[in-house]
């Protein structure tokens, strides 16, 4: 039904143990390898991990990624009673359209895309990103998109040096945010003719071509 | 055939060799200062300072005047070849921004150096400083760290170039293309040997972040149109050409026919 903003979080929150590889196993991801924000296997995904395919009656434009921001793991927080408050992932997100990234290095190859400080979330107060997606990113239907991050700070080792005793499950330690615009039925329809005319997909443009049509029925 | 808009970031971060080891737990304070075609792994250093110390973490020195190659100066995450646009590809450099505030960078197109002092040499600083494009945006000076006024208070904020360069750098199919950090300040974040290397926080960590928009395939060509026209390569205008070219294919066939053609007999 019609045009709707969409928006996608994905979250890893502690698992009120002390993280350490002989306490807590399978609940954090692994360091250096990218992981689905839609059927991954950590953090609050959907619950039945469905693969992020474009009904053949829609369409998507992804506008909007961003990640927690932070580099170093010593940009940590703990409490008086050592649960661990704080924590910096080191996070990098990347757009996989079908089998292609959408990130790719100087060198032609691929990357593993934007980092939180470029595109943070959540956004503070003093926090104007550098990177905006633009041009947004079309989804067709049939396609199937997937957003992946890498964490690149393992919290499992940080954890063996006992700087905290407890990761509580309030504590988010990486996040992941999405915003696209989602057509559906006749809307979608219009998007793709609006794109097979090289004209730009968006609320206004879809809303617009609408208006002409029916404008041309009613003259008729 | 796309148009994407793409980043880089570079970071002085090195890879302890814990890491090539399983399990990482051994004694092993040695690490690489730099790390190809990915960043480097990390995570809080074990007992620092006892002697039973593992080492993950570990900032890589910049030395007064060192000049730092983001692609493959041998320092933090490097490529492993420079960075050179195919013949299909053109690159739209609009984004650039380097932390901390003591630290210049410079385009270099080619032989070119995009930024240049006055007298036309290429700028002595090394081109655009971290106080007009800092990065993050917002982030805290070094006099605010040392004070330990990072916390609370507002740092720098990008106001000169909200926009990117403007007009932006175009990096033509076939070129070369690099950029360069340089550090005008004090040796960057602590000298060799320090401790506070291995516990160094977000402040200690130099970085440099560049945007830009990638334009490959058929809108390459769309994109040379474009410039042999005359008009800024921009996302608008790429689209707008190409609506252009779709709207003549549309009408193609439907004009009058010259009147000898429409006169003439029918043949059969």
């Amino acid at each position: 039904m019609g045009i709707r903003k969409q928006l996608y979080t994905w979250e890893l929150h502690g698992d009120n143990t002390s993280g350490k590889v002989g306490d807590s196993t399978g609940h954090y991801p692994t360091v250096g390898v990218e992981h689905s924000i839609l059927y991954g296997e950590f953090g609050y995904v959907q619950p039945a991990r469905q693969t992020g395919l474009v009904r053949e009656d829609e369409f998507i434009v992804l506008e909007k990624i961003a990640s927690t921001p932070g580099i170093s793991p010593y940009e940590f927080s703990v409490d008086a009673v050592g649960n661990l408050t704080r924590w910096t992932p080191n996070i990098f997100v990347n757009i996989i359209i079908d089998t292609t990234n959408y990130y790719q290095d100087p060198q032609n190859v691929w990357s593993s895309g934007v980092s939180g400080f470029a595109s943070p979330y959540p956004r503070n107060v003093q926090d104007e990103p550098y990177y905006s997606l633009w041009p947004p990113v079309y989804v067709l239907p049939d396609q199937t998109v997937d957003v992946r991050y890498t964490i690149f700070n393992d919290i499992q080792l940080s954890a063996e040096n006992e700087a905290w005793n407890n990761i509580p499950q309030a504590t988010m330690l990486a996040g992941v945010f999405v915003e696209y615009t989602l057509f559906n039925g006749t809307d979608a329809m219009i998007a793709r003719k609006l794109m097979n005319l090289g004209i730009p997909v968006n609320v206004g443009t879809v809303e617009n071509y609408r208006r002409l049509l029916l404008k041309s029925r009613i003259g008729n | 055939m796309s148009i994407r808009r793409q980043c880089y970031e570079w970071r002085n971060v090195g890879e302890s060799k814990n890491f090539l080891i399983t399990p990482p737990l051994v004694i092993n304070n040695q690490a690489n200062d730099v790390i190809l075609n990915r960043y480097p792994i990390s995570a809080v250093n074990y007992k620092v300072g006892e002697a039973s110390e593992k080492q993950f973490w570990r900032v890589v020195p910049i030395q007064p005047n060192q000049v730092v190659d983001i692609f493959n100066g041998d320092i933090g995450n490097n490529l492993d070849i420079p960075g050179q646009l195919k013949a299909y590809q053109f690159i739209v450099l609009d984004g650039i921004a380097v932390y901390p505030e003591t630290f210049n960078a410079q385009i270099i197109v080619n032989t070119t150096r995009y930024f240049q002092d006055p007298d036309r040499v290429p700028s002595r600083m090394g081109g655009i400083s971290g106080n007009a494009v800092p990065y993050p945006n917002g982030t805290p000076t070094l006099r605010q760290v040392a004070l330990g006024l990072n916390g609370g208070i507002g740092g720098i904020i990008n106001y000169d170039f909200t926009d990117g360069l403007n007009p932006p750098v175009i990096i033509k199919p076939g070129d070369r293309w690099a950029v360069e950090v340089t550090n005008n300040g004090e040796v960057f974040p602590y000298p060799e040997g320090s401790v506070a290397l291995k516990t160094a926080t977000d402040v200690g960590v130099a970085r440099c972040f560049i945007k830009y928009l990638l334009i490959d395939g058929a809108d390459c060509i769309v994109a040379q149109r474009l410039i042999d026209a005359g008009w800024p390569l921009t996302v608008e205008n790429l689209w707008r050409y190409k609506q252009d070219i779709i709207k003549t294919h549309l009408y193609a066939g439907m004009a009058e026919l010259p009147e000898e053609i429409a006169n003439a007999k029918r043949k059969v």
